[in-house]
């Protein structure tokens, strides 16, 4: 298999060397070059994620059939959690709570989400290098990119990207000192044109599982509530009204976004005598912040620093009247 | 063997080693045999990659790392330790079912409350079956401030969120998380909580697929 053509960009890279610093289109195009490998290419492999002390080790299959992504992603470790997407129906299987919430994507974007589009908006906030090329162990090399966020409000990422397939075997999420908070690596990776219908399929009996289904309705602005005053450059970049599991009444779905990573904000009402839950947390690469603005319980949810979910869910305002 | 070279070897596991330093390096590999297998023992060799007629110097290392990805030492304890502020601990293990670079890392955890406010509350609400798993797993250093970003302290009061919505929450984030941050973790909720009780009941679109059919 031959894969992805020579890049244009692998002949002036050749001579880079670690340290260099090359804030130019070349970073950019090997960003956007791994977006697409990871959501056309048909591919298997294992990875592990480093954070807190622990490792968690996952496999993924991902194929890509007449322009369906189908992707499957197994917990190796216990509990064996899976999610696995099928077009744009998304089911996350929790075995453990015999649970499948079932989800429909709006659009096409794939499991890939929204790929990052560098230009003016985002690297205002966020400087892109190509540090280096580096030599990887399995006879390959790996082009070392990252992106530096520019104040406080965002991580950094950086990224190793296989030279010959645009394939991320490496990436590691850093807080705003630079050192690392998460790590990710594949330890196996192989691009595959033979991927079995079976190999999608969930590993367990889902005979009695309970079935959920979580419906969105596009909902500008999400009715009542807006941020007046953002983070720098954070801006409103989707919203929904959405049924979801573990809340009796719909929860409004408000989605903010740096033109490179996305924050969600959950806004939903108490039910008669709950007390609503407040706190913190971190899942993987993503930081949660539960609060109460106007009496509502707002969750925030997203791949950047605390203080950040914080401006976001505290800014909320609901307009009296329903408007804006 | 000198630390030099060990620092070398690590690093080219890590894929850190700069180009120049891989050469010499790759050289000395082809008459050391010594070294060879130090290699060999630093690295734990995963399912092939598929070598697609690359040639490159690395293909010399050994046969026994022929297209195949390092698997690298953890991250240092110091920086774990500094991403586990006490109050921010993750509720491992219990499991996750994540996504990659490729796809979505999804994994819930509990929200965890501010210090001091609920925290026996939060222990009485775990799911009893869950607490070995998070014993083993927790880091080690927990207790260790000074999270590596500024954390903000979080309301007192109440309980953690409730995981069966919290792994909503994250499923439906996980639609708008960026290529180069899709490793959301997700921890089981706990087991026959109230809230997923309420779910139960209540959750206004509850469906079977009809693929499924036979499940109920």
């Amino acid at each position: 298999m031959t894969r992805a053509a020579a890049l244009a960009a692998a002949a002036s890279l050749a001579i880079a060397i670690p340290g260099t610093v090359r804030a130019d289109d070349d970073a950019r195009a090997w960003i956007e070059r791994m977006s697409r490998a990871l959501a056309e290419e048909s591919y298997s492999g294992e990875f592990e994620v480093e954070s807190a002390g622990k490792a968690e080790t996952l496999r993924i299959v991902h194929r890509v059939r007449d322009g369906r992504i189908e992707e499957r992603l197994t917990s190796l470790s216990a509990g064996g959690r899976e999610i696995v997407r099928n077009g744009d129906e998304v089911i996350a299987y929790l075995p453990d709570q015999k649970l499948a919430i079932i989800e429909h994507r709006r659009d096409r974007s794939g499991l890939l989400g929204r790929m990052p589009r560098f230009g003016p908006e985002v690297e205002r906030w966020y400087e892109i290098v190509l540090e280096g090329r580096m030599a990887a162990l399995n006879g390959r090399y790996a082009m070392q990119v990252a992106v530096r966020p520019r104040d406080g409000y965002r991580f950094g990422h950086r990224l190793w990207i296989d030279e010959a397939t645009g394939m991320p075997v490496k990436a590691e999420l850093s807080g705003a000192d630079g050192r690392p908070l998460e790590r990710m690596r594949f330890t196996s990776l192989e691009l595959r044109d033979d991927i079995a219908d079976a190999e999608l399929d969930p590993g367990f009996d889902r005979r009695r599982f309970r079935w959920v289904r979580q419906v969105a309705q596009p909902a500008p602005g999400a009715a009542d509530w807006s941020v007046p005053s953002p983070p720098p450059g954070f801006r409103l970049s989707a919203s929904a009204i959405q049924d979801m599991v573990g809340t009796p009444a719909p929860v409004s779905h408000l989605v903010f976004s740096d033109g490179l990573v996305s924050v969600s904000l959950f806004i939903r009402a108490a039910a008669p005598g709950e007390k609503l839950p407040v706190g913190a947390g971190r899942a993987g690469s993503a930081s949660a912040l539960s609060t109460i603005v106007n009496g509502y319980q707002v969750t925030a949810i997203g791949e950047v620093p605390s203080s950040t979910l914080e401006a976001l869910a505290k800014g909320l305002h609901r307009a009296p009247d329903g408007r804006r | 063997m000198t630390d030099t070279i060990k620092e070398q070897l690590s690093a080219f596991l890590d894929g850190e080693l700069p180009e120049a330093e891989t050469t010499l390096l790759l050289k000395r590999l082809e008459r050391d045999d010594d070294l060879k297998g130090t290699l060999s023992r630093y690295s734990l060799i995963g399912a092939a990659l598929r070598a697609d007629g690359e040639v490159t110097a690395a293909r010399h290392v050994a046969n026994r790392v022929r297209a195949a990805i390092a698997i690298e030492p953890a991250l240092p304890a110091t920086a774990a330790r500094d991403f586990a502020a006490r109050w921010l601990r993750p509720i491992a293990g219990l499991g996750i079912a994540a996504g990659v670079a490729a796809a979505t890392l999804l994994v819930v955890p509990q929200l965890n409350p501010a210090p001091g406010s609920a925290a026996p509350q939060f222990a009485q609400e775990m799911a009893p079956a869950a607490v070995p798993a998070v014993a083993a797993l927790e880091a080690p250093a927990l207790d260790e401030p000074a999270p590596a970003y500024t954390t903000p302290p979080a309301p007192a009061g109440g309980g953690p969120l409730a995981g069966a919505q919290f792994a909503a929450y994250l499923v439906a984030h996980s639609e708008f998380i960026s290529p180069l941050a899709r490793r959301t973790v997700i921890v089981a909720p706990p087991a026959e909580s109230p809230v997923e009780a309420q779910a139960e009941a209540q959750a206004p679109a509850a469906t079977t697929p009809d693929e499924e059919g036979e499940a109920r």
